[in-house]
Formats: C-alpha cells, structure tokens, sequence
C-alpha cells in the first residue's frame, strides 16, 4: 500500500548507461510491469528500487519518503519491500519455515506470533504441509512459492519481482500469473513486476513500462500499449505484428510492386505500415493489397499463414511476406499458391526509422 | 583509479571506505613481511660494499656441486611435476565423476596425504627401499629370486618417487576443487554429440580443466623443488644435493660469506620458481572459462560399466602402495626394538611411545608448534574470508593486488621466504622478531594462506548474491545476514581452509629449520632431529601422533558438520 515516485532516476557504470533519467509515479495497489528485451535496464531499476544499486542521479521516493537520492540513501533492510528473486534466492540451509519467518525474526516478534503469521501465509501460498521441508526437497515451483511467501509475510508495502517466472515450465507460469495476481488483489500491495515476456505482462498489469536500451518507450495499461503502440519498438515487442514499407502522399501509401492504398493521414515520404495479423482479413474476390498465400498452418482455434505480396515486382526483389491469422474454421478454403486479396481492418502508420 | 578515490576523498564527506581500509591492511602486511624481503633478498645477491657486482654468482656457480645441486633440483621437480598431474588428474576425475566404489573413501585417503608432513614418506620409503636392508627390496627379490635388491632409494629415482606420492595430493586437491565447480550439462552436451565418455574426457574436460591442471603443475613443481625434509632424509647418504639442501647448509655456516652464498642461490632459486610461474600463466592466460554455473547442480555422475571394479582395484592398489604400506610402516617402526631385525612380539616395545608422551623436548616442541599453527591458521582464514568478500561480493578497485601477491607468496619457496625475513626482519629495519614465534607465524602465513584462501573464495563463488539479498531485503543488516545465511553455508569451507593452513604450518620442517631458535622449536624440526641425529623409533612415534591427530581430527570434524566437512 505505497505508492513510488521516480523522478530523474539515472543509472550509468562509467560511460554506459543502463538508465536514463526515468520519472514515473506508481501508485497504490498498482499492478506495474517493466517490460522490455534483456539487458534494457529493467532489472537494474528494479534493483534501485530495492536499494540494491544506488542511483547515479535522480530521487527515489517511496510514500512520499526519500530512500534514495544524491544525498540521503536507505538501506534496502530498511525500506519495508518484499522482493522475490529470479533464481528465488531460498535459503538452501534453512527449512520452509524458517526460510518464511525470517522476516518476522529479524523484527523479533514474539515465537507465537511469528508462528501464526507463517502458518497463514504458507497457507495462502498453497505449501502448508511441506513447512518441515528442505528447499532441496521441494520442486521449483513450490520453492517460488516458498520465495513469495517470504516476502509477503511481513505485509511489505511494495512487493518486487524480478522475472520470477523465467524458471518454470508453460503450465506452471500459466497458473503461477494467476495466483500472483490474486495474491496481489488479496494483499493489496503495489506490486513492480520485471519480465522480458509481454504475455505475462499482459495478463497481470495494471500498467506497463516498455524499455528498450534503457530509455522508456511507452507507459499506459497493457490495452492501450497493444492498440496504440507508440513506436515500431512497442509495436514489435508487444503481440505480432507486419511491418509493410512504403511511400506516403497525399491519399495514398504506393508499396512497392506498384500496389497502393489510400490514406488519409497527413504523414509524407517512407513510411511503415504496421498491421497485426489477427486485423487482416482474406478475401478472395477484392481488397487492398494483393499477394498469394504461401504458407498456411492449422493451430486448432486460428490458422497462421504467410502471404507473400509484391510478387508482381521485379524479379530478384525479395518477395515481401505478410503474416495472416484466420478462424480455424476456415482452414482449406484457400489452397496455398492461389492468389488472394488482403483488407487491413486497422493499422497504424509510423514514419520509416533508420535501424 | 585506485589512487584519485584516496585524492577525492577529502572534498566528500570524509567516508570510512571499509573495503579500501580492509585492502589497505592486507596489502601493507604483504608488502612488509613478502615483498620488501624478497627485494631486499635479490638486492643482497648483487649488491656487496663495494657496489653492484655478480661475484657471489661467479663464486656460488664456480663449484660443481651447486651445478649439481641445480640440476637435481630441475630434474626431480620436473619428473614430480609430470608425474603428480599424471597421476592427479585420472584420479581426480575418477573419485570425483565416476561411480567408483568407495570414492568418499578414497578421495578422504588421498586428501589426508596432503596434511601428512612429507618427510614421513621419506622416513617411511627409507625403511623400504633400502639398497641394502630395505622391507619391500628384500621382500621382492625373496619373492622373485634375484640376485640382488631391485631398488635403491638413495638415487635421483628414489627421490622422484617420494617426492611424487608425496606432492600429487596438491595437484589431486587443486584439479578436484576445479573439477566439482565444472558445469556438467558442457559435458552432456558432448555426449548428446555422440562422443564418447572417454572422448569426453580428453575434448572437453581436460581442455576446460587446463588452467588448474597447470595451477596445479606449478604447486607441485614449486613444492618440490623447495621441499627439504626428503632430499635431506634421502639426498644425504646418496650424496644428492638440491639446492633447498644446499641454501641451508650455507646458512649453518654461519659466516658472512656463507648468508650471501645463500642469498644467492635462493635469487637463483626463486628466479626458477618465477620462469615456472610466468610460462604458466602465458600458457593459461587467455584461457580463464568460466565453468561455474550459478544454480548449485550437482557433477552427473560418469557411470564406469564393466570398467567400474577394475578401475576401483586399480585405485586401491594404488592406495595401498601409495598411502597405506608408508603409514603402516611408520607405525611399525615405532613399535620396534631393534630397526635390524622384523617387528615380532619379541621385538615389540612401546618404549618410544613413552618418550614421545613424557620427554619434555618433544612436549615443548608440540606446544610451540601449535601455537604457531593456530595462530597463523585463524589469522589466515580471516584474511582469507575478507578477501573471498572482497573478491566475489564487491568491485573495490585494487582487490586483485592483494590476490595477487598472496599467489606469489606462496609460490615462493619456502627456504627463500625464511631467508629472506632472517635477513630483514632482525632489527636491520626496525622490526626484530628474529628467534620468535611471531617470525615463524608470518612465515607460515605467506607460504600457506592461498589454499585457506582459494577453499573459502570458491565456496563463496558458490552461494548465489541473491541469497544475501534477500535476507537484506527481509530487514536484516548486513552482518546479520553474514551470520545467518553466509557463514552457515561456507562454514565447512571455513574449517576446511583453516585445516588446510594449519596442518602444513603444524608440521612444517622447511622454514622452521631457518627461523627457529632455542625457545621456538618446532615439532617438525625436532622429528627431523631425531630422524636424522638420534633414533628412527621417536621420530616415527612423533609422525605416527602427527598421522592420527590428522584422523581424529578430520573424523571429528566429519560428524560435527555432519558430513559436510570436506576438503
């Protein structure tokens, strides 16, 4: 039940910089996901966060209270945070109870009470009968669960994770995002969450932070990050999606192999035409671009496939693939090599990015 | 970088940087008590009165027995060295990843070698292989009816030998250590590929394991080549001479001429041990792997099939050749009336076990040892965990220097570190603690604190950060979570690491017969004594007490940290 405030917030080993003045509030109960590919940053802010790592420039606030800035830094045992690891961090000496009332020891509470909160909690994290048990005795799921447990148990304002989930099979992250979740709602604490996995960022987030190379690309919740992608990075990082080239004038976008849309935008010059294959419908009589379908696989409740457009341009030009999802049900009404036309439903249009 | 912090630091808010002042310390008990002794050392060997001059190098190289002395130095070192990584490295990979029978067994044998004073494998081979009346000569041309005994320990071959099955536990330790931390999925990932387990072995596990088997190489090389209690035990009725041997006979000279002859051959000496270090770290140099994985996986275990019985009779033999026949003859001798005839019920006495109980030379020596032992064992593992702190939880700028001299501390030979702090250290610099424990605990401390070190830093190495985080980030402070979570884990390594000082330093023969002094002898040294002067019997009841403390000790300590202690 906190709410961060990050003003300026600056990271930089010698020349390198990790992040770059970073300001955002988190508030209560909120459910904040860094998201972005691995060595962008994400980890290191939430290791400032915690006090792991102190800032280079920049304030860090937490409830309004400063525990990190230029003059004044707070040791993460006093900052009141619950953190979960991603390697879990489960002492390998200590049993599961031990291992959850350590918080609670350090506080010296009293033996009974100390009891009674771990019973509580490891009930909540689903381990009550395995509290006698080693960490090497238990799988890695239910060590995760021993992590999260201690770090709840002492009802910390902020709970930290820091891709927590990287270490467990499909199923297991499936259901882990779910009780996580719940736990969140069920704790109410603002939760700060680091993955490079935008499905879990997805299905969990009240609000999402997309880095790349350290510099924030977008901020909002997961909805508004998916349909309004700030840039192609945001676009191509969250859900799939087709980058099609192309010149922009007035009215129309002309892609090569002399095929055109209209656009009534006022971009002008080379642009992208960024479209996400579940808005792209077949058609086998008219649409906006054209092309043959090359590839089509069955995946039970959608069909992916590959229609390569432009294949009316120069020969020795790459033939220019779009990615397509129809309905399942329709798989094998277009045999592969016909030719077809394509109507994008929605799209966006970004101004073409040097790389 | 290491210099503008100390600059910048008056413009801040004075910060007590603990790291540096921890490094600072460390640094300044080297620099005073290793390097400035071995630099005024080299600085003696060419520097007289009357200035610069290489006359104690022309004068010490005039004599064929110190060329002679250099070369059996070079040869048995060498052949030791060849011999002991031969021998380790097989052996290492068979106790550690296979499934051998017995393997904690074997590997607690070979490992307690190491803390057995190698002298006693001179005394032990002596009894043996006498050219003359040794057991197992006699026993073997008995057996097979030669004409004559087949061996003679009293050759470059005999002293090899000892050598070799005396020094091959530093390199079995040093490659086993690497071995264990080594991620096992690299090589699944050869097998997957369709190699072999032995192809495995020899493309990707000896490659891998290359930087140790040389860090190894070069123990066991510096070992030998500065050892004395073997080639004196063996060397001097064969009339071998190494150079150790002859270092210390120039000092026993006395003269002002004798201690620069044998500064000299120590710069010499030392010179040797430093080309050995230098062609070492060319050939490894760039080739630092990193094998350790950060999650704690277990070795996969190479099953052995139809090889596994032979190959464990096969480590058995040798056990019994290496390890147990020396041990048992020891005993016996310390059991026996008259050395000449065969141990029986007549020739049965425990006289000298009495001795060993009630003679107050012996008692004294014991009790001088171990304080110096003890002392230098707990002083250096402190240095030891401060500087596993330092190596593998922080970036301190200069943590390497200390690291570094600590390494060629103990790849000095051990009579240049004596000699050299005889030389410096008796008032000459306003620091007289020449004929004190104080001289032999430093002494110990330089030569033997890297293996204390290296247990304790490759334990640390093994405890992810995060495990510390965490208790940081359950509100304890940071010695509390040393206490709760740090120690606890590396405590076996502590112990561990503080045997592995204190045992050499318990029985140490070389430096102590430099630096000791009428009060300050050591037990090592007045084995030797007896060994060589007086009776056999005493000094192989004073080796067999050496061998069962070795034991007790690491039984106990097997079932206080039930079964983690391990070396």
């Amino acid at each position: 039940m906190a709410s961060i405030t990050l003003t300026d917030v600056t990271k930089s080993y010698g020349n390198v910089l990790i992040i770059h003045k970073f300001s955002e509030v988190f508030n209560n109960n909120e459910f904040v996901t860094l998201l972005g590919p691995s060595g962008c940053g994400k980890t290191t802010l939430l290791r400032m966060i915690a006090g792991f790592e102190k800032p280079t420039a920049g304030e860090i606030k937490i409830d309004n209270v400063v525990v990190s800035s230029p003059y004044h830094f707070v040791p993460p045992n006093r900052r009141g945070i619950g953190m979960v690891f991603q390697s879990y961090a489960v002492w390998p000496h200590m049993n599961v109870f031990d291992n959850v009332a350590y918080p609670l020891k350090i506080q010296r509470l009293s033996h009974m009470e100390i009891k009674r909160r771990v019973e509580k909690i490891l009930e909540s994290v689903h381990l009550s009968q395995y509290v006698k048990r080693l960490p090497s005795e238990l799988s890695g799921g239910q060590q995760q669960r021993v992590a999260l447990g201690r770090a709840l148990v002492c009802n910390p304002r902020v709970l930290l994770l820091d891709e927590p989930l990287s270490n467990l099979d499909a199923k297991l992250r499936e259901s882990m995002r779910f009780e996580i979740k719940e736990m969140q709602k069920q704790f109410g604490i603002t939760v700060i969450y680091v993955t490079h996995d935008q499905s879990e960022a997805m299905a969990m987030s009240d609000k999402v932070v997309v880095f790349n190379k350290g510099v924030v690309q977008q901020i909002g919740s997961p909805m508004h990050i998916y349909n309004h992608p700030a840039n192609q990075f945001v676009a191509d990082f969250i859900g799939r999606i087709n980058f099609i080239p192309g010149v922009a004038s007035a009215g129309k976008i002309e892609f090569s192999g002399s095929q055109f849309m209209e656009y009534s935008g006022d971009k002008r010059g080379p642009v992208v035409v960024a479209v996400r294959p579940e808005n792209i419908t077949i058609s086998e009589e008219r649409g906006v671009l054209h092309g043959r379908l090359t590839q089509a696989y069955y995946m039970g409740d959608i069909n992916d496939c590959r229609v390569d457009i432009a294949c009316t341009c120069n020969h020795g030009d790459p033939a220019l693939q779009v990615r397509v999802l129809t309905a399942g049900h329709t798989y094998g009404k277009i045999k592969t090599g016909s030719s077809l036309w394509l109507n994008f439903n929605e799209y966006l249009v970004f101004d073409h990015e040097e790389h | 970088m290491f210099a503008k912090d100390w600059l910048a630091a008056p413009h801040e808010k004075i910060r007590f940087d603990v790291k540096l002042v921890m490094i600072l310390a460390i640094v300044a008990f080297l620099l005073i008590f290793n390097v400035f002794p071995m630099c005024y050392l080299i600085f003696r060997a060419f520097v007289n009165e009357s200035g610069f001059t290489l006359d104690a190098f022309k004068r010490i190289f005039t004599y064929p027995l110190n060329w002679n002395a250099l070369y059996n130095t070079l040869v048995t070192a060498g052949l030791s060295m060849v011999f002991g990584v031969m021998i380790a490295f097989p052996l290492a990979w068979l106790v550690g990843r296979t499934d051998l029978y017995g393997r904690k067994f074997f590997r607690t044998l070979f490992v307690m070698t190491y803390m057995v004073p190698p002298y006693v494998g001179a005394m032990a081979w002596l009894r043996l292989l006498n050219p003359r009346v040794g057991t197992l000569n006699v026993w073997l041309s008995d057996l097979f009816n030669l004409s004559g005994n087949p061996f003679d320990i009293y050759s470059i071959g005999g002293l090899v030998w000892v050598l070799t099955t005396f020094y091959y536990p530093f390199a079995f330790i040093t490659i086993s250590r690497a071995m264990e931390k080594m991620d096992p999925s690299l090589e699944e990932a050869s097998k997957v590929s369709g190699a072999s387990p032995l192809k495995t072995v020899m493309t990707v596990t000896f490659p891998i394991m290359l930087p140790s088997i040389v860090a190894a190489a070069l123990l066991v090389f510096v070992s030998a080549a500065s050892c004395y209690g073997i080639p004196s035990i063996i060397g001097a009725p064969g009339r071998l001479d190494t150079v150790t041997t002859r270092i210390i006979d120039y000092v026993y000279v006395g003269s002002a001429e004798g201690l620069t002859d044998a500064t000299t051959l120590a710069v010499a000496l030392m010179a040797i041990a430093n080309v050995v270090l230098y062609v070492s770290t060319c050939i490894c140099g760039k080739r630092q792997y990193i094998t350790v994985s950060g999650k704690s996986t277990r070795p996969s275990i190479v099953e052995l099939g139809k090889w596994r019985l032979p190959m464990t009779i096969a480590v058995g033999l040798f056990a019994i050749v290496v390890v147990v026949i020396p041990f048992a003859t020891v005993a016996m001798t310390s059991f026996t009336k008259n050395l000449g005839k065969p141990l029986s019920l007549a020739n049965f006495t425990t006289h000298y076990w009495h001795i060993l109980f009630t003679r107050k030379g012996i008692l004294d020596t014991a009790t001088n040892s171990l304080i110096a032992a003890s002392v230098a064992a707990t002083a250096g593992i402190v240095i030891a965990c401060v500087m596993a702190w330092l190596l593998t939880r922080t970036k301190a700028k200069g943590r390497h220097i200390p690291d570094f001299l600590i390494t060629v501390g103990s790849g000095t030979p051990s009579v240049v570190i004596a000699l050299a702090l005889i030389m410096t250290m008796s008032g000459r610099f306003g620091i007289n603690i020449y004929n004190t424990l104080t001289i032999m605990i430093i002494a110990y401390m330089i030569k033997y604190l890297l293996m204390g070190m290296r247990t304790v830093v490759s334990a640390m190495s093994q405890i992810h950060p995060s495990l510390e985080e965490a208790a940081l980030i359950s509100g304890a402070q940071w010695h509390r979570s040393f206490k709760d979570i740090t120690l606890p884990l590396i405590a076996p390594s502590v112990v561990a690491g503080w045997f592995l000082i204190f045992m050499p330093s318990f029985y140490e023969l070389t430096m102590s017969t430099l630096l000791y002094s009428a009060n300050t002898k050591t037990i090592g040294y007045e084995l030797f004594t007896y060994q060589t002067y007086h009776s056999q019997q005493t000094a192989s009841a004073i080796a067999t007490g050496i061998l069962l403390m070795v034991i007790m000790v690491n039984w106990l300590l097997n079932k206080l940290t039930k079964g983690q202690f391990s070396i």
